[in-house]
């Protein structure tokens, strides 16, 4: 017995314009002043119902804390909103989930956010999430990473009553993302999508999915970096980036992800570039452990990006987006980067994405793997 | 072959555990007790207790019982029925998936123990490889 989840997905252009009709009427918007500078927040404002109430939280931290989601909660349970809708990449989307629960449940402690715990949600309010960024897939995920507040250890909290209840994916929403944002949350995208095709849970919902995802992605994105008015481009990204999210949400990320969490929480590395950076080193190691799901993979990169094995693939494509592929490439000094390595490892095996591993991995091939980038 | 569940399997499986080294590595900072549960069920008449002294890598102590009442109390139960025990294993179900499922509850701190799904990947693994008859 298995489970398939997925958020209610509205997708394409103007489907922003699904909340014009939205029953809800008390709404919070969870965001960062990045997205209100963009004008996006005000974009969505103009799309709801004209008589609601908006409460708009738009200091979202880049990784937001344990702390930050508790001194929002009396500014959310003051104003009871009866929808809390994220806007903006993964730390809003995530932060929307975590105060979704803190409203729905005071007194939980948001370490009890497990996919082991009844949480008994939605007797408040719903959620929808609206991403600003192709990759997270926090929109279609269950789990929320939370940062602890005194020594930055991500926190990855998942429970399926997280999922959204509504996810909007509406290009004009990523028309304008800085070139590199674009291309490292498509790199974290991917990684989603080969992890989710890899992983020990591993299903033929997933697998559909992050097939899909890969093509879409792979095929699209030189097109949506060169032109940000082709729509087409960007809107296929964006859709492959989600159904990326959908596919790991439902079988589970890997070691890259166990490996990019920890280098990115050591070195202070953007996402993406820290969980893609393993990528091409990460199928290499699980290649006999996993022959038939990355031979199938391959042949879903464009026959211009395509070579005889995935590991390469993936650095040809990684290369022609000039993505860092060492860490000289990301300025990170080697003897400060192995003096690491031990607590490196370490984080690295408290990750749920090394137990799902399609290939045993213990502290030596961990290490092994950092050593690869050197 | 060790009839599980029983005293000798229960032997077997802490000499075992013991002496794997991946999981004294991924386990080396857990201190906390576990008792794994195995319901009755219609092939199996009698509830069984193995408690597990877990302390940085190392299985200090276990205690096998059919009577409750003679361990401790733990910090963690992991329990389930007996047809779902075989199951686990033989491999033929994944141990957090089985929670996910209904198969299995376990009780106990999950912020503690989902820090730690290496280490409990790797006393499944081990259990596996004790030679079993059911």
């Amino acid at each position: 017995m298995w489970f398939f989840r997925s958020p209610s997905i509205i997708y394409g252009e103007d489907s922003i314009s699904y909340l014009n009709d939205i029953p809800q009427r008390r709404i919070a918007i969870l965001t960062d002043g990045n997205i209100v500078r963009a004008g996006l927040v005000q974009k969505v404002r103009h799309e709801l119902p004209e008589d609601a109430k908006v409460l708009i939280i738009d200091d979202v931290p880049v990784e937001p804390t344990l702390s930050y989601v508790s001194s929002i909660k009396g500014k959310i349970d003051q104003f009871k909103p009866d929808l809390i809708m994220g806007l903006g990449g993964g730390s809003c989307m995530d932060c929307a989930k975590a105060a979704f629960v803190t409203y729905e449940k005071p007194g939980l402690d948001m370490h009890d956010i497990t996919p082991l715990i009844n949480l008994d949600l939605r007797k408040k309010a719903r959620i929808i999430l609206i991403p600003t960024t192709s990759g997270t897939g926090s929109e279609c995920s269950w789990a929320a990473v939370i940062s602890e507040d005194d020594h930055g250890r991500k926190n990855e909290f998942a429970s399926p009553e997280i999922i959204a209840d509504f996810a909007i994916l509406d290009p004009v929403m990523v028309s304008s993302l800085p070139e590199m944002v674009r291309k490292s949350t498509a790199i974290d995208a991917l990684t989603h999508a080969i992890e989710a095709r890899s992983s020990a849970w591993k299903n033929p919902y997933s697998d559909i999915f992050a097939d899909k995802a890969v093509e879409l992605i792979t095929s699209n994105l030189m097109d949506a970096i060169a032109d940000n008015e082709n729509v087409d481009a960007i809107t296929n990204v964006h859709i492959g980036a989600s159904m990326a999210g959908l596919a790991f949400s439902n079988s589970q990320i890997t070691l890259a992800h166990s490996l990019g969490h920890s280098l990115g929480a050591h070195f202070n590395i953007p996402h993406g570039i820290s969980v893609g950076i393993f990528l091409p080193h990460v199928i290499r190691f699980n290649y006999s452990q996993a022959k038939s799901e990355y031979s199938a993979i391959n042949k879903k990169f464009p026959k211009s990006l395509r070579k005889k094995y995935l590991h390469l693939t993936v650095e040809n494509f990684l290369k022609q987006l000039s993505m860092p592929m060492t860490i000289a490439d990301l300025k990170i000094p080697k003897n400060e980067y192995e003096k690491k390595m031990d607590s490196m490892a370490s984080l690295a095996l408290e990750s749920t994405g090394t137990v799902l591993n399609p290939r045993d991995a213990g502290r030596s091939e961990l290490e092994m793997l950092f050593k690869e980038i050197e | 072959m060790y009839k599980f569940p029983s005293e000798e399997w229960a032997n077997a499986y802490f000499e075992k555990l013991n002496g794997n080294a991946d999981y004294k590595d991924s386990a080396r900072d857990w201190e906390g007790d576990i008792t794994l549960i195995i319901n009755a069920d219609e092939t199996m008449k009698e509830d069984a207790y193995l408690y597990l002294d877990l302390y940085h890598g190392i299985c200090r102590k276990y205690i096998f019982t059919n009577d409750l009442n003679k361990i401790p109390k733990s910090e963690f139960t992991y329990s389930g029925k007996f047809g779902n025990w075989k199951k686990l294993i033989n491999g033929e179900v994944d141990p957090i998936k089985g929670i996910l499922t209904g198969k299995f509850k376990l009780k106990g701190s999950m912020a503690k123990i989902m820090r730690y799904t290496k280490a409990a990947k790797l006393m499944v693994n081990t259990a596996s490889q004790v030679p079993s008859v059911f």
